[in-house]
């Protein structure tokens, strides 16, 4: 097999502490952290999602609109888009294991962060939009 | 630190000594010449085939260099353009569309006909001396699912009438719950039974379904780069990587390491062969396979199942094309070789993306490596670092030869856009 391996070790062995300290700063506990935890490695750091694979969350109508939008996003994943509808080729799994508290403070990020003015969630929101699913 | 890191992997690419073919890669630190957007491997020189066709993603070229581009998304109602250039400038001036309110990514010419993958079926028409192929398409292979994730159908052929084709895994690491934290791996893996893999089927037979087709090899995550090695007689692939190491295992990868890992690997496919996914993976600081962690893996321990590849290239580079050249017009080092399209990385993040390039490969006749791989076209994503992909202005997404020997790149970016790069001796 041939690698390159010589670049693969000095990568690895340069770039490490630097990871370590990056994660620490992130995990606060906020939406940011809990973003960047969660959705950042397919919707990106920024926002600008990936071409073709995963929207940009920059300007994202459904972080722009009801309250539901973007809390039924996390907690259905592509199970919120109807079947047949969309125009991307990942799917998005449900996240709706994390706590309401969680998942409000995600959406509360997403909504008033990448350009969006959808304002902040609760997590009673959340528990609302639960209940409601759970109902079908 | 992070330019530096772009510059280790960019260096190691372009100096690498190669053991016994003499071929020069992209000089690093050239700039990138603003009329094509694409710097080169000395001694050849590209055009702007066209601009703007929409999605552009694997090509076929005719005898008669006719070039014809399969889109990933419909252009104004079509699926498909054919272009040509007939006063021979290096720029196609005639463009017509066709496949209406159809869209895919395979392309080919096989025995006269040309063929076209939708995610859902293979159909071809008899190949036109000029123009759009004309009429209804015949319907190869039909009724593959599509359950969207991987679910492209690119193929090739082998000089004995069968038709090779790529059925992706709808899944990452073949976790319980798709893309979930903490769900581990199946074991066996019930997704290998109906994807994960190259399937055969007879390239001239219409209305096959995949249970008429034989499944060739197997452990195949997806492998948009696909292609029949004439010189070799041999299937070769290369395989997009599982993604997302750090977000289901932050204890165990960093965001540097799943950067890092695994690596895209690229493998020669016997009959018979399993590459290995999801079970394991590549890392090359790491002698064999190392056992996925959805699988137990603890990031040093390996497993015996599936093959080593011929190449680990840098982690999340995304192959999406593999192009074994068959004219004699390449210099004689370069004609038994491979190229490969890197369309570039999403899963780098919160570290710049890399990969978008076309390397060649140096190989020998039996189809072995013999030599270190060198960067052969470069500079499609513009200048770095690509922090977002959204900000990479081309991304490399097919590769076709023409009967001239020139090379096609097509990008689905930007519009959408097909270079034609000659050789023009050093
Ligand atoms: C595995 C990749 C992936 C991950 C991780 C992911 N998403 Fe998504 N997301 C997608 C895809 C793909 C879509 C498009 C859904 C569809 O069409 O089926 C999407 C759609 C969305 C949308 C709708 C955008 C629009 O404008 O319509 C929002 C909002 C969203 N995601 C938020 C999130 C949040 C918040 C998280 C983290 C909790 C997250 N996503 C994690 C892939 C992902």
């Amino acid at each position: 097999m041939k690698a390159n391996k010589f670049a693969a070790a000095l990568v690895a062995a340069s770039l490490t502490g630097a990871a370590y300290a990056q994660d620490e700063e992130a995990d606060g506990g906020t939406g940011q952290a809990l973003y960047e935890a969660n959705c950042a490695a397919c919707h990106q750091y920024d926002g600008g999602g990936v071409p073709m694979m995963q929207p940009e969350l920059i300007l994202s109508e459904k972080a722009n609109g009801d309250i539901g939008g973007v809390i039924d996003m996390i907690l259905l994943g592509s199970a919120a888009v109807p079947a047949g509808t969309s125009g991307y080729s990942n799917e998005m799994p449900p996240f709706d294991y994390l706590s309401d508290e969680d998942i409000a403070l995600i959406a509360s990020y997403v909504r008033t962060h990448f350009e969006n003015s959808g304002g902040a969630v609760t997590a009673d929101d959340v528990r609302a939009r639960r209940a409601s699913h759970a109902g079908q | 630190m992070k330019r530096q890191l772009l510059a280790i992997l960019m260096m190691s690419a372009a100096m690498a000594v190669p053991a016994q073919a003499d071929i020069t890669g992209v000089a690093e630190d050239a700039p990138i010449p603003a009329d094509t957007g694409i710097k080169l491997a000395p001694g050849f020189r590209a055009t702007v085939f066209a601009d703007g066709i929409g999605a552009a993603r694997h090509m076929a070229v005719s005898d008669n260099g006719w070039v014809y581009v399969a889109l990933m998304k419909p252009e104004e109602g079509f699926g498909a353009v054919a272009l040509y250039d007939s006063d021979g400038d290096g720029k196609a001036d005639e463009r017509v569309p066709f496949a209406r309110g159809m869209s895919g990514t395979g392309m080919g010419i096989n025995d006269g006909h040309l063929y076209f993958a939708e995610d859902e079926r293979i159909m071809r028409w008899p190949l036109p001396e000029g123009g759009a192929p004309e009429g209804e398409a015949e319907m190869i292979v039909e009724g593959f699912p599509n359950k969207r994730q991987h679910s492209a159908k690119p193929f090739t052929f082998d000089s004995d009438g069968h038709l090779y084709v790529n059925i992706g895994a709808p899944s990452n690491a073949c976790m319980e719950k798709m893309r979930t934290k903490g769900s581990p791996g199946m074991d066996p893996c019930p997704i290998l039974e109906e994807f994960g893999g190259v399937w055969r089927f007879d390239a001239d037979k219409a209305g096959q379904t995949q249970v008429d087709g034989m499944r060739y090899a197997t452990g195949i995550r997806n492998a948009m780069a696909i292609d029949w090695n004439p010189h070799a007689g041999a299937l070769y692939i290369a395989q997009h990587g599982r993604d997302q190491l750090n977000s289901f295992f932050p204890d165990m990868y960093t965001e540097q390491q799943s950067a890092e890992l695994p690596a895209e690997e690229f493998h020669r496919v016997e009959e018979g062969a399993d590459i290995g996914w999801p079970y394991g993976y590549v890392d090359p600081d790491i002698e064999g396979r190392v056992l996925m962690p959805e699988y137990g893996g603890d990031g040093k321990a390996t497993t015996d199942r599936g093959q080593e590849p011929l190449i680990a290239f840098p982690g999340h580079w995304a192959p999406n094309d593999l192009l074994f050249p068959r004219s004699e017009v390449l210099p004689a080092e370069m004609r038994t070789g491979a190229f490969i399209a890197f369309h570039g990385s999403w899963n780098r993040a919160p570290k710049p993306q890399a990969g978008y390039r076309v390397v060649f490969v140096p190989m020998d006749e039996a189809g072995a490596v013999s030599g270190d791989w060198v960067t052969f076209a470069d500079g499609f994503a513009g200048e770095g670092p690509i922090m977002s992909p959204r900000n990479a202005k081309h991304r490399p997404t097919g590769l076709a030869e023409g009967a001239d020997g020139a090379i096609y790149i097509s990008s689905l970016m930007s519009g959408g856009r097909v270079w034609k790069v000659v050789y023009e001796g050093q």
